[in-house]
């Protein structure tokens, strides 16, 4: 078992994702890395998607009724976990940026998270509702 | 240390995102949650955007998701260790990329709203 | 009592691929990593490379990753790692060109320091029966007003941190954490609004205090409470306050 990630300096980005050190800030970081990654598809998806609009009323409400599916709204929640996650720890960042709760990174992380579960489980459920 | 110039990248970085708790709830909310079945229809979407604050709060969304969108995929990028010169780039292509975006998301919004106006003056009253 | 460990060793040479060596030592109840190290080097192989000068983590010469995580072997006991037998694993630091086996090459670590202009020196530390002077005591009271900073003299210069972060790993830019905490500490000490502007100008940068991703690694690995990530955030927030007193005070 080598612990070592390799040192080759092209290779040296997969430590972005090296979560063995276990500790929250670190776990944080790949998650709001993570889910940026995934945000950023999804915003030009969206954005591609949107142009249907341009195509008048027939084919958006086409789409709609698709979207509606319930493989969609999975995906929906997906996207809004992916949010609530990279929004909450991102104001957490920009708290301790500019210097507000630095000492309590580690419950405002924790605290952050929990905000996210139960606007999540609230969001799914509004979502699946209709 | 000689890259002053682009040291607010990580200040915008914060301001656009502070903004986005906001007009990202506010998009959230408005286009899947008060509409019913989860996403407005094409008449919805005409009727949402006939208002100018609407719009307004849209536009001005678009632009901070878009910065912040693609100064994220720029501090990522950077992570790669490139050499100062193909940071350069990376941010004037970016530049260009969040232009375009924009420009398009202008486009959009105008089409909508005046394919919109148009058609809706053909609708039975 | 006696330990029995086992110790797997990354083994490197210049252009010669990496392996790992176990080596099986005993040292007292009480050693120190370190010691095992040691052990290792004196009964089975005089060629093992590693570092160490004190003996006691203030010198921060014999740093390296113990199971992956970075600390000073010269404090770690050894009987923390007995893991149902399991050999205890000991690399090199990351983030700085390997010279052999546990040694790396920390110049650039000594180089980021120099940059800042910064003398480091040590506070003196409680006594043995734990008294401690306080300058009220035999000074006049208006030194009473002299600001208790937090002690970046703490740093050992080990290199842990830089180890430890992952901005760091991606690339070598960046200033790195305990740079940046040596700044933070001239910037607290100094009364001189001049010098006071420089330091801010010197972390104002883009491979500066704007580079770090807030994954409080190096703040977490330090060994000695240095705490190089508050120290970030407060060149943050100082740095954000000037910019903005100076487009209001326009």
């Amino acid at each position: 078992m080598n612990l070592s990630l390799p040192e080759n300096k092209r290779l040296r980005f997969l430590r972005w994702f090296d979560f063995r050190s276990g500790r929250l800030g670190m776990i944080a970081y790949i998650l709001n890395r993570v889910t940026a990654i995934g945000l950023v598809v999804y915003l030009y998806l969206h954005l591609a998607v949107l142009s249907i609009l341009a195509g008048g009323p027939a084919q958006w409400d086409a789409f709609v009724q698709i979207a509606r599916s319930p493989l969609f709204l999975t995906l929906d929640v997906i996207l809004l976990a992916g949010i609530l996650i990279h929004g909450l720890n991102g104001l957490r960042i920009a708290l301790t940026g500019f210097g507000v709760g630095v000492r309590g990174q580690k419950p405002l992380f924790v605290a952050f998270m929990l905000v996210a579960a139960v606007a999540l489980i609230a969001g799914a459920l509004k979502i699946f509702a209709g | 240390m000689n890259h002053k110039r682009s040291s607010w990248a990580w200040f915008w970085q914060a301001v656009t995102g502070i903004a986005l708790l906001l007009l990202l709830g506010l998009h959230t909310v408005a286009h899947h949650f008060v509409a019913a079945g989860g996403l407005r229809d094409f008449q919805q979407v005409i009727e949402y955007l006939s208002n100018p604050i609407i719009v307004v709060l849209e536009i001005a969304f678009l632009i901070c998701v878009t910065t912040h969108a693609l100064l994220g995929v720029r501090s990522i990028l950077f992570d790669l260790g490139l050499s100062a010169r193909t940071e350069r780039r990376i941010t004037v292509g970016l530049s260009v990329v969040g232009i375009v975006t924009a420009l398009y998301g202008f486009w959009l919004t105008y089409t909508v709203i005046y394919t919109g106006s148009s058609s809706t003056a053909f609708l039975p009253k | 009592m006696a330990l029995n460990v086992t110790l797997k060793i990354f083994r490197y040479r210049p252009n010669q691929p990496a392996r790992c060596d176990t080596f099986d030592v005993t040292v007292p109840d009480a050693a120190n990593v370190l010691d095992a190290i040691e052990q290792a080097w004196d009964k089975h192989d005089r060629d093992l490379m590693f570092r160490h000068a004190c003996h006691h983590a203030s010198c921060g010469t014999c740093a390296v990753r113990i199971n992956g995580r970075e600390k000073l072997p010269c404090i770690a006991p050894v009987r923390d790692y007995l893991d149902g037998g399991k050999p205890i694993t000991i690399e090199p630091l990351r983030n700085f060109p390997i010279v052999g086996d546990l040694v790396v090459d920390v110049t650039g670590l000594f180089q980021r320091q120099e940059a800042t202009g910064f003398v480091i020196t040590r506070p003196t530390e409680d006594s043995l029966d734990g008294k401690r002077v306080d300058h009220t005591q035999c000074l006049a009271p208006a030194s009473a007003a002299i600001v208790p900073f937090n002690r970046f003299e703490n740093c050992v210069e080990c290199g842990i941190c830089l180890s430890a972060c992952p901005t760091m790993a991606a690339d070598d830019k960046f200033f790195g954490p305990a740079g940046l905490a040596a700044i933070q500490r001239e910037v607290d000490k100094t009364d001189d609004p001049n010098a006071r502007a420089r330091l801010l100008d010197l972390a104002d940068d883009e491979q500066g205090v704007w580079r770090c991703h807030s994954a409080w690694e190096c703040t977490e690995a330090c060994p000695q409470n240095v705490n190089p990530a508050e120290a970030i955030m407060d060149l943050r927030k100082q740095i954000t306050a000037r910019r903005f007193k100076k487009l209001f005070a326009r």
